[in-house]
């Protein structure tokens, strides 16, 4: 375990070694928020709603799911399929370490730097936009919503690292890439709510593994669900996470029956 | 017979950069579905936007989509021409910034043409589509109103230009290029919607600190007849002072450069 921690902490000290280029991110998130933010302040003036928003909780969803986002989204597990096609797998592989652990502790590393900085960037935010926040004050929602945050970063984990398993088999791993994160921008619910999408549309997200990465944790948060729905909604995600987690367990022991170590 | 072989070069760099392109037609095939789902699925969330509040900021459906086109439409084509500037960073560290130099031809030009991105090519085609389309449910449209938004369309490419030049020049004084490039892009996002949503100060800095709003924003509302001449005056004075600061700037960068590693 203590390995596991070394590898989580290398790599937030590798983050601050190229602080520029993490700050540059930084800001870049800053930018991507505050579009949406604004967005959705000159769409919906106060007293108008969107569905089951009003402008404060539509608010408090844009800024959630910045915050949201550092937690599930934030990753380092990208460079798997890159290590596969440079070969560079096998120095693992050789090693009394095992390879999940080690990118899901470099994930944690990354992840423990994102939320840091965007707690900061939200409190800054927050001083200067005085946002008419919604505030959750029922403990059961606060609790269940960091459990579906939770849920949702082992999700993701999964997700990404199967895709990265994309390497054994081609080269090219960054256009599948660039496809996820555009479905994933749109369909967990990053651009808005997604029960604001036509009703029987919105029946057929509700099964997809998406829905459980950014929307369902907000949703929990801001009270919007009763108990039911929320357990209903847990046991769906953590019925993906377990069929992701066997797909990626599967295609890993494929993947390594082909594995040639092309590039060492 | 400068230009003739400024556009040899540029059509010989072009057919290497789409070989190396197509090396992997599946990863090319999907770049650009993935770009053509980017641009239908913001297209899907305006139309929804609207369908939910009935107007965005007063403007009609087809306006916003106008206004969306046109900003896919500007943010194309400097992707498509000078997508060298993303590759530039590797020249700077690797020192082959240096052949630039030593070559007998620009090394702006080679810097900022040295490839055009094919993959954008559909990208180009859709935003061209789209603007016709949206132009015309929009209605009552003069010919002045084309006139001008074309006019104003090839004003943003100069400050499209002015910002890619910046970029490089920043790239050879401190070899930061990719982040700097990206920041431009995010802020031109910006301009998916017409710049006068955002609040003051906010459209206030996306007009004259960032010229976002006569980038994007300035053209589709001189077709619409909603831009006075004030501003279009304005527009070109931007672009030109930009423009020129960027080439002193590019020239400062020059100077100042120490030839990284070669």
């Amino acid at each position: 375990m203590k390995k596991y921690l070394l590898v989580a902490k290398n790599t937030w000290d590798e983050t601050v070694t190229y602080r520029l280029n993490f700050v540059m991110w930084r800001v870049r998130v800053v930018l991507q928020l505050l579009t949406m933010y604004f967005l959705w302040l000159a769409v919906l003036p106060p007293n108008t709603t969107v569905g089951p928003y009003n402008q404060s909780l539509i608010l408090t969803y844009i800024l959630g799911t910045s915050l949201i986002s550092s937690l599930v989204l934030s990753s380092r597990s990208y460079g798997v399929g890159d290590e596969i096609n440079q070969g560079n797998l096998s120095n693992f592989l050789i090693r009394p370490i095992n390879y999940f652990l080690y990118q899901f502790a470099r994930d944690l590393g990354d992840k423990a730097m994102n939320i840091v900085f965007s707690a900061v960037e939200l409190t800054i935010l927050f001083l200067i936009l005085r946002p008419p926040l919604f505030i959750q004050e029922n403990p059961t929602y606060l609790i269940l919503g960091i459990c579906s945050a939770a849920i949702a970063m082992i999700m993701y984990f999964f997700i990404n690292f199967l895709l990265g398993l994309i390497g054994f088999w081609s080269p090219e791993v960054w256009a599948p890439r660039f496809i996820f994160i555009t479905v994933l921008t749109f369909f967990a619910g990053g651009l808005f709510p997604l029960d604001i999408l036509p009703k029987n549309l919105f029946l057929i997200f509700k099964f997809l593994p998406f829905t459980y990465l950014l929307y369902f944790p907000l949703k929990i948060y801001l009270g919007q669900l009763a108990i039911p729905e929320v357990l209903q909604g847990l046991f769906i995600s953590l019925v993906w996470a377990i069929l992701l987690y066997l797909a990626m367990k599967t295609v890993w022991e494929l993947g390594l029956k082909i594995y040639t170590a092309q590039g060492r | 017979m400068k230009i003739k072989k400024y556009l040899k070069v540029w059509f010989l760099l072009t057919i290497n950069v789409s070989q190396i392109a197509f090396l992997s037609r599946f990863g090319a095939i999907l770049f650009i579905f993935g770009k053509i789902l980017r641009f239908s699925f913001f297209l899907i969330f305006l139309i929804l936007l609207q369908a939910k509040t009935q107007s965005i900021a007063g403007y009609s459906l087809w306006q916003i989509i106008f206004f969306f086109a046109t900003f896919n439409l500007v943010d194309t084509i400097p992707q498509f021409f000078w997508r060298e500037v993303y590759r530039f960073r590797s020249y700077v560290i690797s020192g082959n910034f240096d052949y630039f130099l030593t070559k007998p031809f620009s090394p702006l030009f080679r810097s900022l043409f040295g490839g055009s991105d094919i993959l954008d090519i559909p990208m180009l085609f859709l935003s061209i589509i789209l603007i016709v389309i949206s132009a015309t449910k929009i209605g009552d449209i003069s010919v002045m109103g084309v006139l001008f938004y074309s006019i104003l369309i090839f004003n943003a490419y100069l400050i499209a230009l002015a910002l890619h030049i910046i970029t490089i020049s920043v790239g050879v004084l401190t070899t930061e290029v990719d982040n700097t490039i990206m920041l431009y892009r995010d802020l031109t996002q910006m301009g998916r919607i017409p710049v006068d949503i955002y609040r003051r100060p906010l459209s206030w800095i996306l007009t004259f600190m960032i010229p976002v709003a006569i980038m994007m924003t300035f053209p589709a509302k001189v077709l619409m007849g909603l831009l006075s001449w004030q501003w279009i005056i304005f527009a070109f004075l931007i672009s030109g002072v930009l423009l020129l600061l960027s080439l002193k700037f590019w020239q400062f960068a020059l100077k100042n450069y120490s030839s990284v590693s070669s």
